[in-house]
């Protein structure tokens, strides 16, 4: 087989959205200070309670020392080189519609594939935009807000509705989590809100593209979902990053509430710039997402396809408080070249009656490196749980690692508790099989790795599951096992 | 932090009056004082040390044990009778708190090539046959309770195969605790060595007289040569105010088969560390363990297997039977290196929890550097499926019977690779008795 070169092909195949957009942003210097923290405040014109919140995280984070556990390597971040603060261009000047929109930011979408002209024609998704750190366009607004769903940029929240800022904002994710929760609370940049009122079944699937733009800014977005009780809620999170030289900083924040009989769906596609061959440039996605089924028989679910970043830590949560309470993870990471995924859920079981499905599918390719990271507690009160766990890896070539490091916790004897994990490699077998049947070694690699995935896929909405596919394709061209 | 650390051990590091084993040999004597700088330079493991997250030495450092600093030597063969399997025909080695006791052991006819008997004897009459293999399995690591044992090497128990020795009866390596006036540590240190195509079965068992407080620091290392056999029975009946740890340290070379089975009954608080080391291809290890743990006793399973060549074969099968405030720990690694392909490797870790207050925290991880392999783990918790018992109870049998049933149905699987029939129907016995006893729900 000529698995050698195959890998070298991945590796060697350019980064498709890796351009940057010429775009003059007002950008702080470098640096972090409680200084740096207030200006980010005032120059959103945020409340008193806002500015004070995010400085409570900042004096806390100065006391937390760097996490080290997590099975990836990289040089250690200057947290005082990253500029904490960049928006486009007259702020003062928000677009009101599509036409006020800078004609260069929107060829930019157009090069992503989201023409937001035609949003409406697609499918039913509203997107609200993220473009670095302030929202330049959200559309669909009206229709949602007759349905009673707000769904706006987390700074417009936090002026237009700040009860249920202050009631929510950090009550799953508080301030002193972790060390990149607490440096995104202190600098946040921007994100979205998301309030499903009561017995509300979100009209339209809501969707958020991410995209970094210039050069050495952090990225710290912040979402915050609430759904009422017998609400519901699909949310599609996709980002991709032009290429550069230096690492970047990505440390988001997601706080998922789900009230009684309220359910969120939750799925990412993720392909931020991995950097270049020899591993350089990529961004450093350390991710902070967590679910709160606070209500009973409430569900949340997370769908995610992770192919881009040169490192990857994020472990996706269900707090599972609700009696009857569902928690969801579903996972398909690719690494390649010099990726590192450190990756996987926590399924923390309390209420009675809970349950949780994790499936996880690691693809390792190159000199990828992966890791399922995962937890499933269940409590002593935590009666009738029931968890299932898979996690199986794939590894393409003999320079890459699937690690599996999975920590049960059981102290309730009620308790359902499954946990399977494997390794593999695309058998001589399988690809003998397909060839036979005149397929070419790439389609039968390709149906392959997409078979394995399918599980996971199957729980994407519609239009990201073709994205979905066609990353891992591109991201898999030419390897065989 | 220095001084913090060697306070909770430092009583475990006093030596004894005389002289340790091999009092003069430069080897020996380095080996020591560098594993007594490795206790004082570490630190007592915490709830933050990963291998410590689920397991507390609270109620071990509590106790201040000292070293046991002098032989029993009333004790009679006839003080023996209880403890003795009968139908079990092998050659006894017997330890008495550590100490290697000749007169209450019976080695019987050994066959050319194969040496059994006690460290200190050996290292007084032959120090050069031990001087490349002891402390050599068992590396650079020296993690704490290795280190103190290191530190403290006196005696133990050696078994020496030359190369094609066979051995047909087993050997039995009981390990006697007697309690003492004050809480003593022993801390024996074996050795067992299989040359290329040496064959031997070991059965080592944990016993006491009497249910009292003692803390046995066991540890064993093993290497076995080319085609070399070994298949060991391990059986931990400590007193059930005991503390027990043991650490195993294996190496194996091309194509050995080792085959370990691990049963877990007695002491409140007991941890058994096995680490494999594969140094030619095609070896294959079998680490089978049962546990029980009743209230207030805790089961703590460290594995660590690693395919650093290609082509061996590791499976690693433990099953767990918990009740009252039982606890028990799995935390098995299996790692794969980098171009050891065709590895192949399965763990899995079963546990019935019986009771409300029990508690399972298991780990098992997979590390894996090569694609070609095949390696998997499965883990399950939870408790007698209802539809059993109603089978069952339905044919006229009463709860407590068929709950105990389900149970020796679910142990049985791991007592019939026991090496003797004698042994399987001893364990069989014992864990009835365990589970009659049990307070079930």
């Amino acid at each position: 087989m000529t698995s050698a070169t195959a890998v070298d092909d991945i590796v060697g195949s350019e980064y498709e959205h890796g351009f940057t957009t010429e775009i003059a942003s007002e950008t702080f210097p470098p640096g972090l200070d409680e200084g740096v923290v207030r200006a980010i405040s005032a120059r959103k014109g945020e409340p008193e309670f806002m500015t004070e919140w995010r400085l409570k995280a900042y004096r806390h984070w100065l006391t937390m020392p760097e996490p080290a556990w997590a099975a990836v390597h990289y040089p250690k971040i200057d947290f005082q080189s990253i500029s904490y603060f960049s928006a486009p261009k007259r702020p003062e000047d928000m677009p009101k519609s599509l036409d006020e929109i800078d004609p260069v930011l929107l060829d930019t979408y157009n090069k992503l594939g989201i023409p937001l002209e035609e949003q409406k024609a697609l499918a039913g998704i509203a997107v609200d935009a993220v473009f670095d750190s302030v929202s330049v366009a959200t559309t669909f607004r009206k229709s949602l807000a007759e349905a009673g769903v707000i769904f706006c940029s987390i700074s417009e929240a936090v002026h237009d509705y700040p009860e249920l800022i202050q009631q929510h904002l950090g009550s799953v994710v508080p301030h002193t989590d972790n060390y990149y929760a607490a440096l995104n609370a202190a600098v946040y940049s921007d994100g979205t809100f998301v309030y499903v009122p009561k017995g509300v079944r979100c009209p339209m699937e809501l969707s958020t593209y991410f995209r970094i733009n210039a050069r050495n800014t952090g990225q710290f977005e912040r979402t915050l979902i609430v759904a009422e009780a017998g609400s519901y809620v699909s949310y599609l999170e996709g980002c991709t990053a032009p290429q550069r030289d230096e690492n970047q900083l990505h440390a988001a924040v997601v706080e998922l509430i789900a009230m009684d009989d309220a359910e969120i769906k939750y799925s990412t596609v993720q392909n931020w710039y991995p950097g270049d061959a020899q591993g350089k440039g990529g961004i450093y996605n350390f991710v902070t997402k967590r679910g709160d089924c606070r209500g009973a028989r409430s569900k949340i679910s997370w769908t995610q396809v992770e192919t881009g970043s040169a490192i990857t830590w994020k472990y996706p949560s269900c707090l599972l408080r609700g009696d009857d309470s569902i928690g969801e993870f579903y996972s398909v990471a690719v690494t390649k070249g010099r990726q590192q995924a450190d990756t996987g859920t926590k399924m923390i079981h309390i209420g009675k009656n809970t349950s949780s499905t994790i499936v996880s599918k690691g693809i390792s390719a190159g000199e990828g490196t992966q890791t399922y990271r995962g937890l499933v507690r269940i409590g002593p009160r935590a009666e009738g749980a029931r968890n299932h766990t898979q996690c199986d890896s794939l590894l393409i070539g003999d320079r890459c690692s699937a690690n599996t490091f999975p920590y049960i916790e059981v102290k309730h004897p009620s308790a359902n508790m499954e946990h399977e994990a494997t390794t593999s490699k695309i058998s001589d077998d399988q690809l003998f099989y397909c060839r036979s049947r005149g397929l070419t070694e790439e389609d039968a690699v390709s149906m392959i790795v997409n078979g394995f995935c399918k599980e996971v896929f199957n729980e994407l909405p519609m239009e990201f599951a073709v994205e979905a596919q066609k990353l891992l394709s591109i991201s898999l061209e030419g390897a065989v096992g | 932090m220095n001084g913090v650390i060697s306070n909770g051990f430092e009583s475990w590091l006093a030596a004894p009056p005389g002289q340790l084993a091999g009092a003069g040999l430069d080897w020996l004597d380095d080996q020591r004082r560098v594993a007594r700088e490795r206790v004082r330079e570490q630190g007592v493991p915490t709830s933050k040390t990963e291998d410590w997250r689920y397991t507390s030495l609270k109620g071990l450092l509590e106790q201040n044990f000292a070293q046991v600093d002098e032989a029993i030597t009333a004790l009679q063969p006839d003080d023996l009778e209880d403890i003795l399997i009968p139908g079990l025909d092998s050659h006894r080695v017997v330890l008495v708190n550590g100490r290697y006791a000749p007169e209450l052991s019976v080695l019987g006819d050994l066959p050319k090539g194969v040496r059994l008997g006690g460290l200190r004897t050996l290292l007084d009459a032959d120090p050069d046959a031990l001087r490349d293999r002891l402390n050599r399995i068992a590396g650079d690591r020296q993690p704490l309770f290795l280190a103190l044992n290191t530190a403290g090497l006196d005696d133990g128990f050696v078994a020496l195969f030359d190369r094609a020795a066979i051995l047909e009866r087993p050997i039995e390596l009981i390990h006697l605790s007697v309690g003492m006036d004050e809480p003593r540590v022993a801390q024996p240190r074996h050795l067992v060595v299989l040359g290329d195509g040496a064959q031997a079965t070991l059965i080592e068992r944990y016993v006491s007289l009497g249910e009292s407080l003692y803390c046995t620091n066991s540890v064993l290392e093993i290497a076995l040569g080319r085609d070399a056999v070994l298949q060991h029975d391990r059986i931990q009946m400590e007193s059930a105010n005991a503390f027990h740890l043991t650490g195993l340290y294996l190496s194996q070379d091309t194509n050995s088969r080792y085959r370990g089975v691990n049963i877990g009954l007695g002491a409140r608080w007991a941890r058994t560390e096995l680490v494999t080391r594969f140094r030619g291809e095609q070896a294959e290890c079998d680490l089978q363990g049962l546990y029980l743990a009743g209230d207030r006793q805790l089961m703590d399973y460290h594995l660590d297997v690693a395919h650093s060549v290609p082509r061996c074969t590791s499976r690693e099968n433990f099953k767990g039977i918990l009740y009252g405030k039982g606890r028990a720990v799995f935390d098995g690694l299996v790692a794969v290196a980098r171009d050891a392909q065709k590895s192949d490797a399965a763990m899995s870790n079963r546990n019935l929890m019986l009771s409300e207050s029990a508690e399972v925290d298991t780990k098992p991880q997979l590390e894996i550097n090569a694609d070609d392999v095949k390696c998997s783990h499965g883990t399950t918790v939870g408790r007698i499926e209802p539809e059993m018992l109603f089978y069952l109870r339905s044919r006229g049998i009463s709860a407590p019977l068929a709950r105990r049933m389900l149970c020796l149905g679910f142990a049985g699987e791991i007592i019939q690779t026991l090496s003797a029939e004698a042994l399987r129907e001893h364990v069989s016995e014992r864990v009835g008795q365990r589970l009659e006893s049990a307070p079930l729900n």
